[in-house]
């Protein structure tokens, strides 16, 4: 079993360490202090009179916050310990540890405090693969240890500050201490984490954007973003702490980007601690009920950096919305296409669903209007660069063939698409449910052209070309034996037969046509696509079938509450309520923050939701499924000025209701019951 | 022959660039470092319209580099982001107005539309059916 890690976040800086807080290199995870993709401490070490030390136990006062309760030595002789260490670990823009040492004893006490410290520099995207020469000054004098990376004009810094005089050495600093009887000794260890810019100093310091940054505490941010979001009571026990603590991992995982003065979402713990389109505008959709402020933080982003020429290397196109941004060495030298990324089929349909859901919550029609070009490019990039073989579909294909990804879709794996024997189509690609998304996009378009641009022509051009789109995708796509939606066709129109969960997105998207509803959702709870935990990626009964696999067996719950939220949309309630009441289950059996994915296997057979390593929390997009789940089950749907909420409960729920949900109708609440509850008659307390 | 950076900024285009979102407008100040001297290159935004002139005046956003950065970048053969990040350019102020720059320079010579990807997958193809001599409807 692997030791548990240990993390705080405060956006994309965080620190992942062990129990004890120690922070040593392992090859196979991210482990020490990274900010803007660069790892600024890969070794931190707290040791006593030469002895490691043990934790006790631990506070984390919040993500971005915790207290470790140490003593000397291993674990099986500390028990008459006459001293202990309390480490206090926050992150902010810089990290910082306080270290109390107490004695115990009633005689005064020497000791020898070493923290060794480190840093390898290496970007997170290629953790391992490459030795840096770091440049390292001990500065006694000034308390102070620098550990510095240059390339070209690319600095990196760390400056480690010690409140207490230490000796330093160029592997850390050492501390000799009295510590009265029954007394203690203090200090403070302020890291922070330099980016070369003009000067030397930091790029941070000469940017608007981030010297008009209010620095509020960690803790009262945390506490206004908990009260800006609705207040859930439910009967339901478990239900309130999961939806506080998802609420808490969207807090933690927002940043604030070089280019930007507002803080979006990032992917999520570990690997992902940066923008991805498609996560953050997924989290937006999801959360909009609840923390509607990321989505214009977001859009605003999305359109600034929006694509405007022909880019072979980032797989770039005018008008395309980005698929991430990184701030690595690697990419910041093109030797990965990894700095600013596009290769993405869906984000920017997305981008345009996301602009017009906003809108439909909060009623601000400036944005609508301020972000109009973008959202018309949007729109244009779909028919003019989106469309590779000209049968009107959306397809994807890298033009960057040493390192742009193969499937830019949300099933991103080299090996997610496939047909059920396993064969894989050739490219360039059109899965299914990107199709539901343009097509979502251009009604939506039109709403938006007619309402707020004042261009009813352009409107009715876009409905034309979506109910044209609707017709040919259900001619096409549609398998009449097996009476679902081929995952995907391939350059020459080939379905590719595979049952998949992508289906459900159609429903999500409205693309599907209303006679053939009832059976995709009859195959989202059928028994090879739900498992017990959730719907799979991918059907069992197939060649490629892997209940580990992530794309091809696995149980993402963003997949999931989308699906959900598809079949509500088509009124099958039942079945939502099924898929719901499934991803509950998992992440309460679970507990912490709901994971990016589990396995797929058989509830009946495995009993406990099965973990797998690669699948990363807290992740943005995961902790917003729970509360688009929650908002499923209750319905709730912005109808002009009011906000309509039409529950479907699952059994065994009872009262669920949903406090101060902000949108354009101001504050609002929503009541509900489940069906068995609603229908018994209860006993009157008072 | 490659452009430089002089040349190309002498010349951008003051029509209406559609490709310029209407609601941007703002400064941006280039300042080229060469052999001893820098040269002071004001861009004004606005209402999809870029206007060029050689001043040394505050701006919303001021951008500096060398002269070989500035060269790669005109020939679509940098991109002002990468350059940002190798901190081979600096900037200060309203940052979001760099992504201008990006519009206002050209993108990488010889990049491919993705159609051409789908031509090339038709065609392939249809170089297959003939080979094999299969008929597909």
């Amino acid at each position: 079993m692997r030791q548990e890690k240990l993390h705080v976040i405060a956006g994309s800086v965080f620190a992942i360490s062990d129990a004890q807080g120690d922070m040593e290199v392992d090859p196979q995870e991210p482990v020490g202090l990274f900010a803007f993709d660069t790892r600024f401490l890969s070794h931190w070490v707290l040791s006593i009179d030469g002895e490691r030390i043990n934790a006790l136990s631990r506070d984390d006062m919040t993500y971005a916050e915790t207290r470790f309760f140490l003593v000397p030595g291993a674990a099986s002789h500390y028990v008459d310990a006459d001293v202990s260490i309390i480490r206090h670990r926050s992150i902010h823009d810089c990290f910082h540890e306080k270290i109390t040492v107490l004695n115990h004893s009633a005689q005064p006490a020497d000791f020898t405090v070493r923290v060794e410290m480190g840093s390898d520099f290496t970007d997170i995207a290629e953790l391992g693969l490459r030795q840096r020469a770091v440049e390292v000054t001990a500065d006694s004098a000034n308390n102070q240890l620098v550990l510095r990376y240059q390339r070209d004009r690319f600095v990196r810094q760390t400056t480690v500050r010690s409140t207490e005089p230490a000796e330093v050495d160029e592997g850390g600093m050492t501390y000799r201490i009295r510590v009265p009887a029954e007394g203690q000794w203090q200090t403070d260890l302020h890291v922070t984490m330099t980016m070369g810019g003009e000067d030397g100093q930091d790029v941070r310091d000469h940017l608007e954007s981030h010297q008009r940054a209010v620095r509020t505490g960690m803790r009262e941010d945390l506490a206004d973003w908990m009260d800006r979001a609705p207040q859930l009571v439910a009967e339901r026990r478990g239900l309130e702490e999961m939806y506080r603590g998802s609420l808490a991992d969207l807090a933690a995982l927002r940043y604030r980007p070089l280019s930007y003065d507002e803080r979006v979402p990032v992917a999520g713990l570990p690997w992902r601690m940066w923008l991805c389109g498609r996560h953050s505008i997924i989290t937006c959709l999801q959360t909009m009920a609840f923390t509607p402020e990321l989505a214009p933080a977001t859009l605003r982003m999305l359109a600034l950096m929006q694509g405007g020429h022909l880019d072979d290397d980032i797989d770039e196109e005018p008008g395309k919305i980005l698929a991430h941004l990184r701030y690595g060495e690697s990419g910041a030298f093109g030797d990965r296409a990894n700095a600013l990324y596009y290769g993405s089929a869906d984000t920017t349909p997305l981008f345009v669903v996301l602009l017009d859901e906003y809108e439909r919550w909060s009623g601000d029609a400036d944005l609508v209007r301020e972000l109009r070009h973008p959202a018309r490019m949007a729109l244009d990039w779909i028919d003019e660069y989106g469309d590779l073989t000209g049968d009107g579909y959306v397809r994807y294909q890298r033009r960057n063939e040493r390192d742009g990804v193969i499937n830019q879709v949300w099933k991103d794996s080299p090996e997610a698409i496939t047909d059920a024997n396993g064969r894989q189509p050739a490219l360039p690609r059109a899965t299914c449910e990107v199709q539901g998304y343009a097509y979502d996009a251009k009604m939506r378009g039109a709403r938006l052209a007619r309402e707020f641009w004042g261009d009813p022509a352009y409107a009715d051009r876009l409905e034309r070309e979506a109910a044209a789109l609707k017709e040919r995708f259900n001619r096409d796509f549609w398998l009449p034996h097996q009476e679902y939606y081929a995952l995907a066709l391939d350059p020459y129109g080939e379905p590719v037969d595979a049952l998949s969960s992508n289906i459900g997105h159609l429903l999500w998207s409205g693309i599907v046509a209303d006679d053939r509803a009832e059976a995709v959702a009859e195959h989202l709870v059928g028994s090879r696509l739900f498992g017990g935990w959730g719907v799979r990626t991918f059907a069992t009964g197939q060649r490629p079938y892997n209940p580990m696999g992530a794309h091809l067996g696995a149980v993402w719950p963003s997949d999931n509450a989308l699906i959900a939220a598809g079949l509500r949309r088509y009124g099958f309630d039942a079945q939502a309520a099924t898929i719901a009441a499934a991803i509950l289950d998992m992440a309460q059996t679970l507990g912490g923050a709901v994971p990016e994915m589990i396995a797929g296997h058989e509830r009946r057979l495995t009993k406990y939701p099965v973990q797998l390593p690669a699948a990363g929390r807290p992740q943005a997009w995961s902790s917003g499924a729970l509360l688009m789940l929650l908002s499923t089950m209750l319905g709730l749907r912005p109808t002009g000025d009011n906000l309509l909420v039409n529950p479907a409960v699952p059994a065994g729920f009872g009262r669920l209701e949903l406090l101060d949900i902000p949108g354009r109708w101001g504050h609002s609440d929503a009541y509900a019951r489940d069906r068995n509850t609603a229908h018994r008659a209860r006993p009157r307390v008072r | 022959m490659r452009t430089t950076a002089e040349q190309y900024l002498r010349q951008v285009d003051a029509g209406r660039r559609p490709d310029l979102p209407e609601t941007t407008a703002g400064t941006l100040r280039l300042d080229v470092r060469g052999d001893g001297c820098t040269d002071h290159w004001y861009l004004t935004i606005s209402d999809q319209r870029i206007h060029v002139t050689r001043a040394a005046d505050d701006a919303d956003l001021v951008v500096r580099a060398d002269r070989s950065v500035v060269d790669q970048m005109v020939n679509g053969e940098l991109h002002p982001g990468a350059a940002l990040l190798r901190n081979e350019l600096t900037v200060q102020g309203n940052i979001q107005l760099l992504m201008l720059l990006r519009r206002v320079f050209p993108g990488p010579a010889g990049a491919r539309h993705p159609r051409e990807l789908g031509r090339a997958a038709l065609a392939r193809r249809g170089r297959g059916a003939a080979a094999t001599g299969e008929a597909r409807p």
